[in-house]
């Protein structure tokens, strides 16, 4: 038997499979446990056969990705195998994630529990960013919580490096409501700005305990994030006209963000409004926001282990995008969600990512 | 860059010192990839050996006394192939005007493949295919397959997607590469911060540096060194002054001797093989090569009918296995549970072979 062949054997002998937790078009996830140990473990089966041109993108940047990326507050690849065209993901097996949290109406959370969460964050993130990887796709959602409090970062599929300057990348990525404005004014170059606009808004989810801006349509979020930060100027963010989608859509001033903050303090503001900042040169870096006020001052960040949990297991999560030609376009975003979903969330269809602009 | 030429392999790269880790040093590339040139050797050979009497065998059971006849490749006249196939994957890229990031990946792909199969099993040729279509893809510069092959003769898009898996699978699924280039390109900014330089003369010097990194490639330098150590020793073929100078500057000249030692060793591996020989091997691997592998051929199909076999007798355990569930209990939703959830009907199975 060839060497490769056999490693594989062996890598897939090492995992068993139990319970089905998840499934979406293209992909499987089940509950599963290594063999020696017992320790539990989720294993996504991605079902490769039926791409016109093999292997499809979202699985190859996941692969990639979590191979390189070993951090605390990153979720662990433990184990890659193949089994006829079916391609297996081990991955450290996680409870909950923090949109199930945030949506359960259970828990209170204390001032020193979004900082934990937020401290997390931006550590997986900072790791992310030093590595040259952009995740693209932050949301509540993709931030998992593992048994014992610990935030870890999930779904790579719509991940890329960003080392080469200069190369195009699209804007067809992250949800609409993390979506940064540059990216629906169609910017092909960009950087760790887009995922730290992404981390601003789930700040203010934390706070806010709802989505800080949930437009229904691309045209319609634009109104929603300058109604809620006034309208950019050419003060505020250089340059903005000169971006190929922009669309003018009249002055809005800027409202005070205390007003619907009522319960942040001074450095909580302070550092959501930088991570909301319009121009992504100016907007607060992963590293300096461990190093901001916010999260160096007191109330201590809670305990992990002490912060609110799940009250129900995790149950089938929705899967990665269903690419179909590797483009990154194939799913236009005119499912994209009107009202989100229960957290026990049943959903079958494409994620809902918009990658398409509709001005409509 | 990294202090030591040849730390042991498969030390996690936990180095003695206090210092963090730097980021090439927690990559896949430096802990699974990176062996000394002895081991890379033993590697190849073992590799070669076990091949030679897996495919004897195969002929033996055929008819006995016929793989006596049969003249297999050595272990470097199978390097040799390899290398002869590396050097078409810069024309392919530049056929399909791909970045020299694709280049440079697919090249370690098809080096690292050669490290776990051989060229009688898998003809590089399809391999390196196969190599440049999944470096467009890691490196995120995706391309239709119809397209792709359209402009390579003689070959279907199946003859690209059918190795895929194996490639993929023989990378252990470690994807990123850190090429040299990029390194290079980090000395060439590096330079600029230099008190004296010449705009001109370095500029000169990169292009001549990007050449030699280019021919890097063809040898085994990024499994021996780091890509910051054969970006200079790069640099230090085009301009060895200035190369030398920079050294100094970053307080780096305990490294010249290593940097040398990679000089020479692009300068003496960096090249073609010669054609005609290369014509020579692969026309005896067309005997050679494993009958296994060589579709329609006897061996190759009585290893289908086997695996045909296995497959059904492990389907067939699985839907009685299914239906004695569903006797024993009719209310039961599948065998494997929380499936009912997604709307699977109960009874409906799911009959994938493998769980």
């Amino acid at each position: 038997m060839d060497v490769a062949e056999r490693e594989n054997l062996e890598a897939m002998r090492r995992w068993t499979k139990e319970a089905k937790i998840g499934e979406g078009t293209f992909a499987v996830v089940y509950r599963g446990r290594q063999v020696s140990t017992g320790r539990p473990v989720a294993i996504k089966k991605i079902k490769v056969g039926q791409f016109k041109d093999g292997l499809d993108m979202t699985a190859i940047r996941e692969v990639k990705f979590l191979q390189e990326l070993k951090h605390p507050n990153v979720i662990e690849l433990l184990d890659v195998y193949s089994n006829k065209s079916n391609l297996n993901l081990v991955l450290e097996f996680l409870d909950s994630d923090l949109e199930m949290i945030i949506k359960d109406r259970n828990h209170v959370f204390k001032p020193a529990d979004i900082k934990s969460w937020m401290a997390m964050t931006c550590r997986g993130l900072e790791f992310c960013h030093r590595n040259w990887i952009l995740h693209r796709d932050l949301k509540p959602n993709n931030l998992l919580l593992a048994a014992n409090g610990e935030l870890k970062i999930a779904d790579f599929g719509l991940a890329r490096d960003f080392t080469d300057p200069g190369s195009k990348m699209t804007c067809q990525v992250i949800t609409r409501w993390y979506r940064p404005p540059e990216l629906f004014f169609g910017a092909r170059a960009y950087g760790t700005g887009v995922d730290m606009w992404s981390v601003g808004c789930i700040f203010a989810e934390l706070m806010l305990r709802v989505p800080y801006m949930a437009g229904e349509t691309d045209l319609e979020q634009l109104k929603v994030i300058f109604r809620a930060l006034g309208s950019p100027t050419e003060e505020t963010w250089p340059g903005h006209t000169k971006l190929p989608d922009y669309v003018d859509l009249g002055r809005v001033p800027k409202p005070p963000m205390q007003d619907l903050f009522t319960a942040a303090s001074q450095p909580a503001l302070d550092l959501l409004q930088k991570f909301l900042l319009y121009d992504p040169l100016k907007r607060i870096s992963a590293k300096d926001a461990l190093h901001h006020k916010y999260l160096t001052s007191l109330p201590h960040p809670t305990h992990p282990s002490k912060l609110p949990k799940s009250g129900q297991p995790m149950k089938a999560r929705p899967l990665p995008p269903d690419e179909l030609d590797g483009k990154g376009a194939a799913v236009t975003g005119q499912g994209a969600t009107k009202k989100r979903k229960s957290s026990t969330m049943g959903e079958d269809g494409p994620r809902k990512v918009a990658r398409k602009l509709e001005f409509n | 860059m990294a202090p030591s030429a040849d730390p042991p392999p498969e030390t996690n790269g936990a180095s003695s010192s206090k210092e963090p880790l730097t980021l090439y040093e927690v990559s896949t590339q430096y802990k699974h990839w990176r062996f000394s040139a002895a081991q890379l050797e033993e590697r190849r050979r073992r590799m070669n050996e076990v091949a030679v009497n897996a495919i004897r065998q195969v002929h033996e059971a055929e008819e006995e006394g016929s793989s006596c006849r049969i003249s297999f490749l050595t272990f470097d006249e199978e390097l040799l192939l390899v290398k002869q196939y590396l050097t078409t994957i810069p024309k392919m890229c530049k056929l399909h005007q791909f970045p020299e990031e694709v280049e440079a990946t697919a090249m370690s792909f098809l080096k690292r493949f050669y490290l776990k199969n051989t060229v009688m099993d898998w003809h590089p040729r399809n391999v390196m295919l196969t190599a440049i279509y999944l470096a467009t893809k890691t490196t995120n510069n995706p391309m239709a397959i119809d397209q792709y092959v359209a402009n390579i003769p003689r070959t279907t898009a199946n003859d690209v997607l059918e190795l895929e898996f194996l490639v993929a699978q023989s990378l252990n699924f470690q994807l990123a590469v850190w090429g040299a280039h990029r390194a290079a390109w980090g000395i060439w900014l590096d330079l600029q911060t230099l008190p004296e330089w010449n705009k001109e003369a370095a500029q000169g010097a990169y292009a001549v540096a990007d050449e030699y990194v280019s021919v890097s490639r063809l040898t085994d330098a990024e499994f021996i060194y780091a890509p910051s150590q054969i970006a200079a020793a790069a640099w230090h073929l085009a301009d060895p002054a200035l190369l030398e100078k920079w050294l100094a500057a970053k307080g780096e000249s305990g490294a010249l001797p290593l940097i040398k030692t990679i000089a020479s060793l692009i300068e003496k591996e960096g090249k073609a093989p010669n054609l005609a020989v290369a014509k020579d091997v692969d026309a005896r691997l067309r005997i050679c090569k494993n009958p296994e592998k060589v579709e329609g051929s006897k061996a190759y199909l009585r290893r289908q009918a086997e695996q045909q076999e296995e497959a059904t007798a492990k389907r067939q355990k699985k839907a009685e296995r299914a239906a004695k569930a569903l006797a024993d209990d009719p209310f039961a939703s599948v065998p494997i549970d929380g499936a009912e959830q997604n709307g699977t009907k109960i009874g409906e199975f799911d009959m994938d072979d493998d769980d």
